[in-house]
């Protein structure tokens, strides 16, 4: 897990253009939108890219999307779950 | 079009292959070398915060910052009209978007490049972030789409529709696309300039404020013209002590350049600009970005001359802009 939450982070920081953040910014357990990141409806839509470019998930429900990307933990969780790449 | 009702230019600045945002260039120009050269951009964090500047591509960045640079030096932070000049617009996201959507078989596409490949997302993000909510028009009229969006502020003017314009013109390359103009001549003929990439912000007022720097006496745009029609035109534009034109070292068209102005201008100063900034489908817009400077410091650069009297000065200058048959014509007159 702790390596899928790197590779998670890294990808995120790579797909949204975070320039100024590292891996090690970001806390696995802080919210992506609002506070932690301060991600917004746009990178939520680029996360659902990643998902299913990445990991073959295909969201197809936004409300699912709510509770997946409270933060990079969780998003690892689904992942390792639900995984199909 | 003589422009009866005045027209002034109140900022001028640039970010291109020359130091950005500095009329440095006129005392110590950057000498490109090679066939392709990129910008050199400044540090955007004056203008942009690291959360608002992530998702835009490097045109818009150079946009917002030329454009806030120009509303500053003009006093103007809140023009009536926003009006942007680009011949290819976004094009290195549009690049992204295309190959995106070629690789993933037409799904899994990202938003912010989709959102960011049209041509006025430009004009739309320096009105969103200054509160502009005037017109707001992008022109993508190929080589001649900075003379077109100047004569739209000027016409607006004219009409008493509108006080204060912010005119821009923005054009980015690749090295992908340069290689895709470069197959159809555009670029890399034998003896040519470099490419270049243009961010130019001018500030238009039709009153003669503090800052304004020179008049805009006449543009016109040309489509399709015909040599009489074109030799009329320049008639009719009168003199000028100074021609800044386009010859960018393909033999054909500075023949042209040079013909047209043998017969209409044999006693003005003949300048060029794209040695310097470069080619590419707004460079015009430098062209007339130069002769502003030129006329508020009284000089130009050596590398510029090209022909006709030296140390007269320069009162006015007409910048000409050919594309084919394809003509745009400014005619800037010092206050």
């Amino acid at each position: 897990m702790d390596e899928l939450i790197k590779q998670l982070k890294e990808e995120i920081i790579d797909v949204l253009n975070l320039e100024e953040v590292t891996p090690a910014d970001i806390d696995e357990n802080a919210p992506l939108f609002g506070d932690g990141l301060g991600l917004d409806s746009i990178d939520a839509l680029e996360l659902i890219v990643l998902m299913e470019k990445n990991y073959g998930i295909r969201l197809t429900d936004p409300a699912q999307g709510k509770e997946i990307f409270k933060s990079v933990a969780v998003m690892a969780d689904y992942i390792s779950k639900n995984r199909k790449k | 079009m003589k422009l009866t009702h005045p027209v002034y230019i109140s900022a001028a600045t640039q970010i291109s292959i020359q130091q950005p945002l500095s009329e440095e260039w006129i005392n110590a120009p950057v000498m490109p070398e090679g066939l392709y050269n990129e910008a050199i951009d400044p540090l955007f964090k004056e203008w942009l915060s690291a959360g608002e500047a992530r998702r835009l591509g490097k045109i818009m960045k150079r946009a917002v910052a030329t454009s806030a640079v120009a509303m500053n030096r003009s006093g103007i932070d809140n023009p009536d009209a926003i009006i942007t000049a680009t011949g290819l617009g976004c094009v290195k996201n549009t690049e992204l978007f295309l190959t995106d959507l070629c690789n993933n078989g037409e799904q899994l596409l990202k938003p912010t490049q989709f959102m960011q490949s049209t041509h006025n997302t430009i004009g739309s993000l320096i009105a969103i972030l200054n509160k502009c909510h005037g017109y707001n028009v992008t022109y993508a009229n190929g080589d001649i789409s900075a003379e077109t969006a100047l004569l739209d502020a000027a016409t607006q003017m004219q009409l008493g529709d509108i006080k204060t314009a912010l005119v821009g013109a923005h054009d980015e390359m690749t090295p992908c696309y340069y290689t895709l103009l470069e197959r159809i001549g555009y670029y890399g003929v034998k003896g040519m300039v470099t490419s270049g990439e243009t961010a130019v912000s001018l500030m238009l007022t039709d009153e003669k404020n503090d800052s304004a720097i020179c008049r805009i006496s006449d543009i016109t745009v040309l489509h399709k013209a015909s040599d009489s029609k074109i030799a009329d035109t320049l008639t009719k534009t009168g003199e000028a002590s100074c021609i800044i034109a386009g010859f960018n070292g393909k033999a054909e068209t500075d023949l042209l350049y040079k013909s047209l102005i043998e017969r209409h201008y044999p006693d003005s100063t003949v300048l060029q600009y794209k040695n310097l900034f470069g080619e590419n489908m707004t460079s015009s817009a430098l062209g007339i970005y130069a002769a502003v400077s030129i006329l508020k410091h009284g000089r130009f650069p050596s590398a510029m001359y090209v022909a006709g009297p030296t140390g007269k000065s320069i009162d006015s200058i007409i910048c000409l802009n050919i594309s084919g048959n394809n003509i745009g014509i400014v005619k800037l007159t010092a206050l």
